[in-house]
C-alpha cells in the first residue's frame, strides 16, 4: 500500500494535472467520485455508473498512475461472509454419524454479529478413513475449519490440515474441558476417554 | 408546550424558535458509538435524539425470509416510551411499523443488496427524544450506521423535511410546526447520484408550493450531507491515528 502511494505521488505531479485535487490516499466515503473510466480502471471498492467511478466503501482511495487503477482500501471493518478458502471458527451444533453442522461465528479475524451455518462432512475431515463422526467432534465443541465450497450458499467445511480441527472439546459426560492424551482425549474431572480430530494448537487459541 | 401558539411566524418572518424559514436546526452527528453493533451512529437534530445501529450481513432468522439472489434489509424504527411528552406504549404502533418500511425503502436503493445473497442486514433505530422530523433524522443516521458497518453502498442518504406553516413554505419542521402547520414534505436524497429515495407529503399544497418545498428540502439535505460526511470522516481520521500510535 505504501509503495503505491509513493509511486503515485511522484508521478502524479506531471502525469495528470486534473487528478491533483483527488489525491491518492485521501479518505473517501460511499458515493464519492473518484474519476471516469477513461482515466482509470476501476478496481476493488469502487463501482461504475454512467462512466463515472465512485467509491462504495469508507476508505482510502488508491490511485495507481502506472497501471491506471483506482481502488478503495477499506477502513471500516469490512462486511464479512464466508468465502471459499477462508478459515472460520464455529461451534458444533448438531452431529450426525456422517456430518456435523457448525455455527460459524468468526471468519478469519473478524467476529460476526450473527452466525452462518456450515456443514462438515465426514469425507472432508481427514485424508485417511474416518469411521464415525463421533470420533471427530461432538456438539458443543469449538472447531476451526476451512470453507471449501459455498455453492447454493451452503458452506461446506474441511478440516484436512494440521492446524484445523477441534480447538476446544468438552466431555460429553460432565462438560469439562478435555485434555489431549497420547491418542485420545481425557477428561481431567471424570476420567472419561473420548476421540477427537484436534488442531495442532488445541486449547491454546483465543476464540 | 402542548397549548397552541397563536402565531407560528412572527412579524419579522421568524419562526417559534427564532429560525428563518429556510434555516435548519443545529445538527450534531457521531459515528461508531456502539461497540456491540457492526456499525452505529447517533444524531442530534434540533431536539431529536436518535440512535441507529446496523448488524450484518448475517444469516437471517427466520430462515425462510432469505432471498436467493439478494441480501434482505430489515429495519426497526422504535420510539422510546420517554421520547415524547405523554408516555408512549413501547409496543410498535401502526405509525412505527409504517415508518420502518418507509425508512427501509429510502435506504435500499443505496445498498448493493445483490453482493451478499441469502443474508440479511438489520437496522435498529431508537428514538430517544422526538421533536418532529424523526423519520428524516433516522434515515440520515441509519445511512451512516450502514457505511460504518462496511456494507458497500452506492451513496450515503441524507434526509430533510420541508412544509407549510401559516402561509410560508419552511424548511425542517419541528414538532409544533408539524402538528399546527398545514403540510409536511419529507425528502431523502442520494446527494452524489442526485437521486430522490423518499418523497412523501401530507397536508395540502399548491403545485408551486410543493415545488418550492421540494427544492427547499433538497437544499436542506445537501447541508445535512455535509455534516454527515464530516462525522464519518472524523470517525475514521480518529481510527487512523490510533493505528499509527499502535505502530
Amino acid at each position: 500500500m505504501s509503495a503505491l502511494l509513493i509511486i503515485s505521488s511522484k508521478k502524479g505531479n506531471y502525469m495528470t494535472l486534473k487528478s491533483s485535487e483527488r489525491k491518492s490516499g485521501n479518505l473517501v466515503l460511499p458515493g464519492e467520485r473518484l474519476g471516469v473510466i477513461e482515466e482509470f480502471i476501476p478496481d476493488s471498492g469502487t463501482y461504475v455508473k454512467d462512466g463515472v467511478i465512485y467509491s462504495k466503501l469508507v476508505g482510502r482511495a488508491l490511485m495507481d498512475l502506472l497501471s491506471r487503477r483506482v481502488s478503495v482500501y477499506p477502513l471500516a471493518s469490512e462486511a464479512a461472509v464466508p468465502k471459499v478458502s477462508a478459515t472460520v471458527i464455529g461451534q458444533v451444533y448438531n452431529g450426525q454419524s456422517d456430518s456435523a453442522i457448525v455455527r460459524i461465528f468468526k471468519i478469519g479475524q473478524k467476529k460476526l454479529s450473527g452466525i452462518f451455518t456450515g456443514i462438515l462432512h465426514i469425507s472432508d475431515v481427514q485424508e485417511k478413513y474416518v469411521k464415525s463422526m463421533n470420533d471427530v467432534c461432538k456438539p458443543g465443541d469449538i472447531i476451526r475449519a476451512k470453507v471449501i465450497s459455498d455453492k447454493n450458499q451452503i458452506y461446506h467445511l474441511s478440516t484436512k490440515d494440521k492446524n484445523l480441527g477441534v480447538v476446544y472439546a468438552f466431555c460429553s459426560r460432565c462438560s469439562n474441558l478435555l485434555e489431549p492424551g497420547r491418542h485420545e482425549m481425557v477428561c481431567p474431572k471424570c476420567g472419561n476417554v473420548e476421540r477427537r480430530k484436534i488442531a495442532l494448537d488445541y486449547g491454546r487459541t483465543d476464540v | 408546550m402542548s397549548e397552541k401558539p397563536e402565531k407560528l411566524i412572527d412579524k419579522k418572518g421568524l419562526r417559534l424558535d427564532g429560525r428563518k424559514p429556510d434555516e435548519l436546526r443545529p445538527i450534531k452527528i457521531e459515528v461508531g458509538v456502539l461497540s456491540n453493533a457492526d456499525g452505529s451512529a447517533y444524531i442530534e437534530h434540533g431536539k431529536n435524539k436518535i440512535l441507529a445501529a446496523a448488524f450484518g450481513p448475517r444469516e437471517m432468522h427466520p430462515k425462510h425470509l432469505t432471498l436467493p439472489d439478494r441480501m434482505v434489509l430489515r429495519c426497526r424504527y422504535h420510539m422510546a416510551p420517554f421520547s415524547v411528552q405523554e408516555r408512549k406504549s413501547p409496543a410498535p404502533s401502526r405509525r412505527e411499523i409504517e415508518l420502518s418500511k418507509v425508512i427501509r425503502e429510502a435506504l435500499e436503493p443505496a445498498v448493493f443488496v445483490e453482493y451478499y445473497p441469502r443474508t440479511g442486514v438489520d437496522i435498529f433505530i431508537e428514538v430517544l427524544q422526538a421533536d418532529g422530523g424523526t423519520r428524516c433524522a433516522s434515515i440520515t443516521a441509519a445511512a451512516l450506521a450502514l457505511a460504518d458497518a462496511g456494507i458497500p453502498m452506492r451513496d450515503l442518504v441524507a434526509a430533510c423535511a420541508a412544509g407549510k406553516v401559516g402561509d410560508t413554505v419552511v424548511l425542517d419542521l419541528m414538532d409544533t410546526e408539524d402538528k399546527v402547520g398545514s403540510a409536511d414534505v419529507p425528502v431523502a436524497i442520494m446527494p452524489n447520484l442526485n437521486a430522490v429515495t423518499l418523497l412523501q407529503m401530507d397536508g395540502i399544497l399548491t403545485f408551486e408550493e410543493f415545488e418550492r418545498a421540494v427544492d427547499l428540502a433538497i437544499e436542506g439535505c445537501k447541508k445535512i450531507y455535509a455534516v454527515q460526511k464530516e462525522a464519518l470522516k472524523a470517525r475514521y481520521m480518529a481510527v487512523k491515528q490510533e493505528e499509527e500510535v499502535e505502530e
